[in-house]
């Protein structure tokens, strides 16, 4: 019914006189174009995550984060900075583009001393106390093709900028329960193709959550958002990432996501 | 009180010179009352019950709110057989309900939990592993093996979300809108119902979630029930009593004026109906019709008496003669409850004296007003219970036995009493003050017997949480906190009835063991600040951004510990709360770190104490009030004292009974005391004034006394009937609380006629107070006083 009345009003008030032949792109079409911008192959960028509760408490958190693509396959790590309770503890993930592939967790805890292999999170769980499940931080700009059936709904605005409105629904209950979400609906700038806003519907149909994609800037000519804000609507608890420092041509070396770096920790 | 005919007559000549106007205005306000209904809401809260100022209560609601602590549903799944409830179908089972309760209304799924939902913690050669206990139900007896030695190897989850022995398991359910607890109650009642058991399992819901829900049908249930039901009973009495029409309906319409103005007052003024409420309205009805009862004896025995006379002027007639003893009743009963709203702890309990006092003071002035107005517009009738050969009826005549007892051995009577006087002392003080608020409910009823399978297989339903502070953020983690708050622990759990206790530090533990390749002894605490922050940083790699929120703040500055216990007696938690207060005071508490305790056994022990304090405080101001008032009504203080004396032999019989049976100083016991004195002492008014009456018009005192027991003795008597029968109704109730709060009114205000119809004439006989002559009130004191001694 929602996706009527957009539809209708979209070819009202966006199209007055009528101009139906300007149709809009089909969701996968969307999709296979938000895929295709440049993420760059590696980065390196500081994260502050910025962690608060209904009640106003804050959680501040600095990492250093590194990410590069070997073919398919993604390698992370986090080294904590700050507050100085935590400071270099690191986290490494290797996550493998095969669904039945577990990914590969590991920390370090300078406390104990030790590096620890842990057991993957399931793409639903939350990660490192944020707002943004696993499957979240995994595509970090980027959508699923395999998980959802895409519908290109209607068009909006967000944050003063035109996007498509992306409605993207599980392909199955259990994909659905996997994820944790009955639907989603993007809000696409079709200019540069990235989302600015994400809504999330739980699987009871509940509103959950609500990301803001802002701030978004070229960097070294990749479109790069600098302020990833994510509410919880069912908690009130919400999380933002502040990106500074983004580089994608430091050249990031492949001994960053190894056991040994993860000991060591990083030292600017 | 110096009667004053001229004055009073002229008022009732002029009320019956207006009587369709006032029997038109009488329903005017009845009607307007009725229009106010429907603005009542309901309070079944246990909350309710404390006034929202009492600082225990204001600390619970903040550790509550720091910690998100709501009132969750639980379902607790028992399988006695050998496995307990791991085998393939329980396990099936707790899975098929985590996933149909997550499906219901008002239920936030990301909030239920069971062995389904939650994670084993492991700790292995390499590293660690966080996996679910099961994905799928097991379907050989080995998996589920494999799963028991699990879940008994993972100390957090034993005794809370699994029983100790293997034989049960619960599924939390955390509600959304914690005012849909009926409804999501009922829906788990039905689930429970179409759930597939296999022989040997059971399922019982449970939860203090589900308390208010159940309070709420049961308000509903018994006003549905108990309103008509006492009201029925009454009009029989009415009919018993006057055998006509209008002996039956005026009653019923003073009931209606009084139960509707209180109720519809309540309404009015935004005070919401709570589950003691619920006995208000059949309160009333018993004594609202008292008034009217006492006026239509006079009227019938007058009207047998001069049946030339008209409407007007015998209705007249008997108003200047009743509007006195009715107007004594009616205040001294006023103060009874006044005596109950000014000590009373217990908001609902307040707000009922309060209203019942309102009533009372409207059943007044429709006795006074419209039933004159009535009586003077309807033709006259006489009742076939009064005839003027005979005098009254077989009920008039049967209670005029007691006459020839009194006047032969009124010594003996003044013995016997004195004699229940020194036992009731000493049973008052065997009286043991002690609660349990599961007793609210009928042992029958599944919420009680689920609560019984709680404290049998798991850790109890009775949490006492301490509330632990230290002034900077993360101080929480320094090694010495964290040992305070472990040794704190240990101490609380070796108290009777302190099964279990959950707080940061089990989580520390577990994870310290969990990194350390799982090794038993490895179950300690980390032994630095760092270690401990970043424990909680592991946690977090999975754990959804609130999974703490009920151990620790978002600082890791406060913490909560919960302990549980399983017995829900004031006297077994009052154990447990003074000697942690002494631990916190004596070894917990310095510089740095700070434990208060909270929850709701902390907050039951602190009302129910005060309860037990302010039962004799309130029950002294009701004597004091009534003693006053019926002291000044008789204008002698002698006057008063014997008014008081039926009273207190019944409140000193009842505490005998209670400190030689063993019966609890309870919610109940509490409140029965001092409606039994203002209700009791209407039985010492009406025979003493009518004695006072019949002596000052020449009477002897014998012959005073011989007429006492067909005109007043038989006024008091359907009195005392429909009194005790409408606190009787109550025994029906679906609360037990109110059960035993009728039952204990009805036997005191039995007592109380029984006393005023002996004892009273038996004193007067012996003593021949002069108040009784109006002579000389002042000598009479002294010298009455003098014999007393």
């Amino acid at each position: 019914m929602n996706t009527l009345l957009a539809l209708l009003a979209a070819t009202f008030f966006i199209f007055p006189d009528g101009a139906s032949g300007t149709e809009l792109p089909s969701g996968d079409e969307i999709a296979r174009r938000i895929n295709e911008r440049d993420e760059g192959l590696a980065v390196s960028r500081q994260v502050t995550m910025e962690m608060t509760e209904a009640s106003g408490k804050t959680r501040i958190r600095e990492t250093q984060g590194f990410r590069k693509y070997y073919g398919k396959e993604k390698r992370t790590m986090i080294f904590y900075q700050s507050p100085r309770s935590i400071r270099g503890t690191a986290f490494l993930t290797y996550d493998y583009p095969e669904p039945e592939h577990d990914d590969d967790q590991w920390l370090y805890l300078p406390a104990l001393r030790k590096v620890r292999r842990i057991s993957a999170a399931d793409r639903g769980d939350y990660f490192l106390g944020t707002d943004f499940t696993y499957e979240d931080i995994k595509l970090e700009t980027r959508v699923s093709l395999k998980d959802y059936h895409r519908n290109t709904v209607g068009e909006s605005e967000a944050d003063g900028v035109h996007c498509l409105l992306l409605e993207n629904l599980p392909v199955s209950q259990e994909i659905a329960e996997e994820l944790g979400y009955s639907k989603v609906l993007q809000c696409v700038d079709d200019r540069i193709w990235m989302v600015r806003r994400a809504q999330m519907w739980d699987l009871k149909g509940q509103p959950l959550k609500t990301i803001h994609f802002r701030d978004i800037r070229q960097v070294q000519g990749i479109w790069t958002p600098h302020l990833i804000e994510v509410v919880n609507h069912k908690t009130g608890h919400r999380t933002r990432f502040r990106f500074a420092n983004v580089d994608y041509q430091a050249g990031v070396e492949d001994r960053i996501f190894t056991q040994n770096a993860l000991k060591r920790g990083w030292r600017r | 009180m110096q009667n004053n005919p001229g004055l009073a007559e002229r008022f009732f000549w002029a009320i019956t010179e207006r009587s369709r106007a006032i029997v038109f205005m009488g329903f005017v306000l009845i009607v307007i009352s009725a229009s106010l209904l429907p603005g009542l809401h309901k309070d079944t809260r246990l909350d309710a019950f404390i006034p929202a100022s009492d600082p225990s209560l204001q600390l619970r609601n903040r550790t509550r709110k720091l910690f998100g602590l709501e009132d969750p549903m639980v379902i607790a799944l028992v399988n006695e057989g050998r496995h307990g409830v791991f085998t393939p179908h329980s396990l099936f089972l707790v899975e098929w309900l985590t996933r149909e309760i997550s499906k219901l209304p008002n239920i936030d799924p990301d909030r239920v939990t069971s062995l389904a939902t939650e994670n084993n913690i492991t700790g292995t050669e390499e590293g660690m592993e966080v996996v679910p206990f099961f994905d799928q139900p097991p379907v050989h007896q080995s998996d589920a093996d494999r799963i028991r030695r699990q879940v008994m190897d993972f100390p957090l989850y034993l005794g809370s979300l699994v029983a100790k022995d293997g034989k049960g398991t619960l599924i939390v359910a955390e509600l959304q809108d914690q005012k849909q607890a009926q409804q999501v109650y009922q829906a788990l009642l039905d689930l429970a119902t179409r759930a597939p058991l296999a022989p040997g399992e059971s399922l019982h819901v449970a939860g203090e979630g589900a308390v208010a829900g159940y309070m709420g049908a049961y308000i509903d249930s018994d006003a549905t029930r108990l309103d008509p039901f006492a009201a029925i009973i009454i009009t029989l009495i009415c009919l018993l009593a006057f055998r006509t029409l209008r002996g039956m309906l005026l009653p019923n319409l003073i009931v209606l004026a009084t139960a509707g103005s209180a109720i519809g007052l309540m309404a009015a003024f935004g005070i919401p109906f709570f589950v003691i409420t619920n006995a208000l309205p059949v309160v009333l009805i018993g004594i609202a019709v008292a008034d009217s009862i006492h006026i239509l004896s006079e009227y019938y025995q007058r009207m047998a008496e001069h049946p030339e006379a008209d409407s007007r002027s015998l209705t007249v007639a008997t108003m200047v003669e009743m509007w006195r003893p009715i107007t004594l009743t009616s205040l001294t009963t006023m103060a009874g409850f006044l005596g109950l709203t000014l000590a009373s702890v217990m908001p609902p309990m307040k707000f009922f004296s309060l209203f019942a006092l309102l009533g009372v003071f409207v059943a007044w002035l429709y006795s006074l007003i419209v039933i004159p107005a009535w009586l003077a517009l309807l033709r006259l009738k006489p009742s076939r219970a009064y005839t003027r050969s005979r005098g009254t009826d077989g009920f008039g005549r049967g209670l005029s036995w007691l006459a020839p007892v009194v006047i032969r051995f009124p010594k003996t009577l003044i013995l016997i009493s004195l004699g229940i006087l020194i036992v009731g002392g000493i049973g008052a003080s065997k009286i043991e003050l002690n609660e349990n608020l599961i007793r609210t409910f009928d042992p029958e009823e599944p919420l009680f017997i689920a609560d019984g399978v709680l404290n049998r297989w798991f850790d109890g339903t009775h949490y006492l949480d301490i509330l632990i502070e230290t002034p900077a953020t993360e101080d929480l983690f320094k090694p010495e906190n964290l040992k305070r708050i472990e040794a704190l622990q240990a101490f609380v759990q070796t108290l009777p009835h302190v099964q279990g206790s959950t707080s940061i530090v089990d989580y520390l533990k577990q994870m310290n063991r969990a990194l350390h390749e799982g090794q038993r002894q490895a179950y300690r605490l980390p032994e630095e600040a760092n270690l401990a922050a970043q424990y909680f940083l592991l946690y977090s790699a999975s754990a959804s951004p609130d999974d703490f929120n009920d151990i620790a703040d978002y600082d890791y500055r406060l913490a909560n510990v919960r302990f549980r216990l399983n017995d829900g007696r004031y006297s077994v938690s009052k154990n447990v709360v003074e000697a942690t207060q002494k631990y916190l005071d004596q070894q917990f508490n310095q510089p740095g770190i700070h434990a208060d305790l909270s929850g709701r056994v902390n907050v039951d022990i602190h009302w129910i104490r005060r309860l037990g304090d302010t039962h004799f405080i309130s029950m002294a101001i009701s004597l004091g009030l009534v003693w006053l008032m019926a002291s000044l009504s008789f204008r002698s203080l002698v006057a008063g004292f014997m008014a008081m004396l039926p009273v207190v032999v019944t409140i000193l019989m009842i505490y005998a009974v209670m400190g030689f049976k063993g019966i609890w100083l309870s919610i109940s016991t509490t409140m029965f005391a001092a409606i039994a004195i203002g209700l009791g002492v209407d039985f010492s008014i009406h025979t003493l004034e009518r004695l006072q009456t019949r002596i000052r018009r020449g009477d002897s005192i014998d012959a005073a006394i011989r007429n006492l027991y067909p005109s007043t003795g038989r006024a008091l008597l359907f009195n005392f009937a429909a009194l005790a029968l409408g606190f009787g109704v109550l025994s029906t109730s679906k609360v037990v609380v109110l059960q035993e709060f009728g039952m204990l009114v009805a036997v005191a205000i039995a007592t109380s006629f029984l006393t005023s119809m002996t004892l009273l004439p038996a004193l007067i006989k012996v003593f021949r107070p002069s108040f009784m002559t109006g002579k000389n009130t002042r000598l009479s004191i002294t010298s009455t006083i003098g014999e007393a001694s």
